[in-house]
């Protein structure tokens, strides 16, 4: 295999140790069914231009500056480099700030995992900060400026070796307090809450990434097909909500404490063999590895 | 300011189903944002779209979806025919299996939302499925079609709501090993780890947003602020700084040595 290239080269500093690492992404991501946009009167694509908003004009790419609207109409202009100057000069050294406790890591600030590997000889202090945070069960933060900003760094152990994770910035994470805060505070206690946990219970597996593969491609294909042959596909149906009053029974049935209600005998068939068929493929999937994978490639 | 949801569906856990809604966890919203001018005139730049073959500027409503067939070939889709494609997991969010919420690995989460009830009538059911992950400890794995893509889906319960993440693909995340292998398989000094362990517990805080603060956005916002008082003259002056020095390597025999250093500055007095 190729050597993979690091896209970035610096230090890893905690206390007053410091060692060489080099950084690689960690995760890519697939690409997603495209869509060429079109004129619907002729037919033909579009393409994108850029013109001025009052004299309709292209704009020609250097031509182009930033502007911050300070009111309405009125900008202040900023060339690139004085954007550049808002940026700190880089020491190339993830410096650890702080230590947290992996419990109180909150992940929703997560942006994207790099591979932190040690560069040369950096091999001794790598695996002492690397024991030091698995025994204390901590992750470091640290900061420096990488790909032209100065970002918070969370970097933890992952088998081997130590992993870095870009955080997001405190204005670009809602809270979740305020994004649930019209919510009634319904606590669900006694038999509703056994039921469920036994449901949970006896959909217990794991999360295999390899078995899961993107049907999306397929069924647009699927869409374009039937278009073509002039079907139409059904439209699908919204599922039937579960009133308050019927809560109850329904969990009764999903775990399989009471019979079905006559009229729902149908959904309930078809989903308890859905389900077997799922928890099935799930094992048969674990045991062939790396079927999936292939298949979606595949495909 | 009420949040458009960015999807709404159903979430279904065996013979129970409930409406829910789903918004991004993050957003751009307070992020300085600038306009694309044109530097001659000042005036904001725009884009639209035009025929590529008559030039003519296209209508937003003339815009639509294509589906390339062949070289010069293709299907128009309409969004209401993409809506009824012939998968369930574009409304539904089927939670299929169970896993311990450690058996996830932090490198597979991709994107998060939050995700909510839709209405109340399904205030109890959402919250049944929630108090029931909480109290086994566990998160729900299913999938969900978001931006023409179906991802396996984690839902995690949060406060009041639950936590919805999508998942890298197996094929997605690279492997490890490969950029591991120069880590040897011994584990680290052990004579040097109880002044590691000691230097950590002085630097272990309390997680706080403060750690995530953005300094570039805050210069940014000075330098337009500066710049809008003295728009009637625009000179400025940067004046960058030296090039800052990079840290000397800690070698084998001084790790030692910095360890010391480290915790000994960690115990001066006037630290936090």
């Amino acid at each position: 295999m190729v050597a993979p290239r690091a896209n970035w080269k610096g230090y890893i500093k905690f206390g007053e140790v410091a060692f060489p690492v080099a950084l690689y992404t960690a995760a890519s991501s697939s690409e997603r069914i495209a869509f060429n946009t079109l004129n619907r009167k002729t037919g033909n694509r579009v393409r994108r231009e850029f013109v001025d908003s009052e004299t309709g004009d292209p704009v020609e790419r250097e031509d182009q500056v930033k502007g911050f609207e300070i009111e309405d109409g009125r900008y202040v202009v900023l060339e690139p480099d004085e954007v550049a100057a808002a940026i700190p000069n880089s020491d190339k050294t993830l410096t650890v700030e702080a230590f947290i406790p992996c419990d109180e890591v909150d992940d929703v600030y997560f942006d994207k995992p790099y591979y932190l590997a040690p560069d040369k000889l950096g091999g001794d202090a790598y695996k002492l900060l690397r024991d030091g945070m698995k025994k204390a069960k901590v992750a470091a933060i640290a900061r420096t400026v990488l790909f032209r900003r100065l970002r918070t760094v969370l970097i933890r152990p992952h088998g081997n070796g130590l992993v870095g994770s870009t955080l997001n910035y405190d204005y670009e994470v809602r809270s979740s307090q305020k994004a649930f805060e019209e919510m009634p505070d319904l606590k669900i206690e006694g038999e509703m809450l056994e039921l469920a946990k036994h449901i949970i219970n006896t959909k217990k597996g794991e999360f295999d990434p390899k078995q899961f593969d993107d049907r999306y491609e397929e069924a647009v294909a699927e869409l374009v097909k039937a278009k073509i042959e002039g079907r139409t596909l059904p439209k699908k149906k919204a599922p039937p909500a579960s009133k308050p009053s019927d809560l109850l029974q329904a969990l009764r049935e999903s775990a399989g404490m009471s019979a079905p209600a006559k009229n729902k005998r149908t959904a309930a068939n078809a989903n308890a063999g859905k389900a077997r068929q799922k928890a099935a493929r799930a094992t048969s999937a674990k045991s062939r590895g790396t079927g999936a994978a292939q298949h979606r490639r595949a495909s | 300011m009420a949040l458009r949801p960015h999807w709404k569906g159903y979430l279904k856990l065996s013979l129970v189903t409930c409406p829910v809604q789903m918004m991004p966890a993050t957003s751009e919203n307070e992020k300085v944002r600038f306009h694309t001018l044109n530097r001659e005139t000042q005036n904001r730049v725009v884009s639209h779209y035009v025929d590529s073959v008559t030039g003519k500027e296209v209508k937003d409503e003339d815009e639509v979806k294509g589906y390339q067939r062949g070289e010069y070939e293709y299907v128009i889709l309409e969004d209401e025919e993409l809506e009824s494609i012939a998968l369930d997991s574009t409304k539904t969010i089927d939670i299929e299996v169970f896993a311990p919420r450690d058996g996830v690995d932090w490198i597979w989460l991709d994107t998060p939302y939050y995700l909510s009830p839709d209405d109340p009538v399904g205030q109890e059911a959402f919250s049944v499925i929630r108090d029931a992950m909480a109290a086994e400890n566990m998160v729900g794995i299913s999938r969900l079609v978001i931006s023409r893509r179906e991802r396996a889906v984690m839902l995690e319960p949060r406060g009041k709501g639950i936590v919805l993440w999508t998942l890298r693909y197996g094929d997605e995340v690279r492997d490890a090993e490969t950029y591991f292998e120069r880590v040897d398989d011994q584990p680290a000094d052990r004579e040097m780890m109880p002044l590691v362990q000691q230097l950590i517990k002085k630097q272990t805080q309390h997680w706080s947003p403060k750690m995530v603060s953005d300094p570039v956005q805050d210069k940014l916002l000075d330098i337009i602020d500066a710049k809008k008082k003295q728009m009637k003259k625009p000179s400025r002056t940067t004046s960058k700084s030296k090039e800052k020095q990079e840290p000397a390597p800690s070698n084998v025999i001084n790790i030692m040595d910095a360890l010391r250093k480290s915790v000994e500055a960690e115990n001066r007095p006037g630290r936090r």
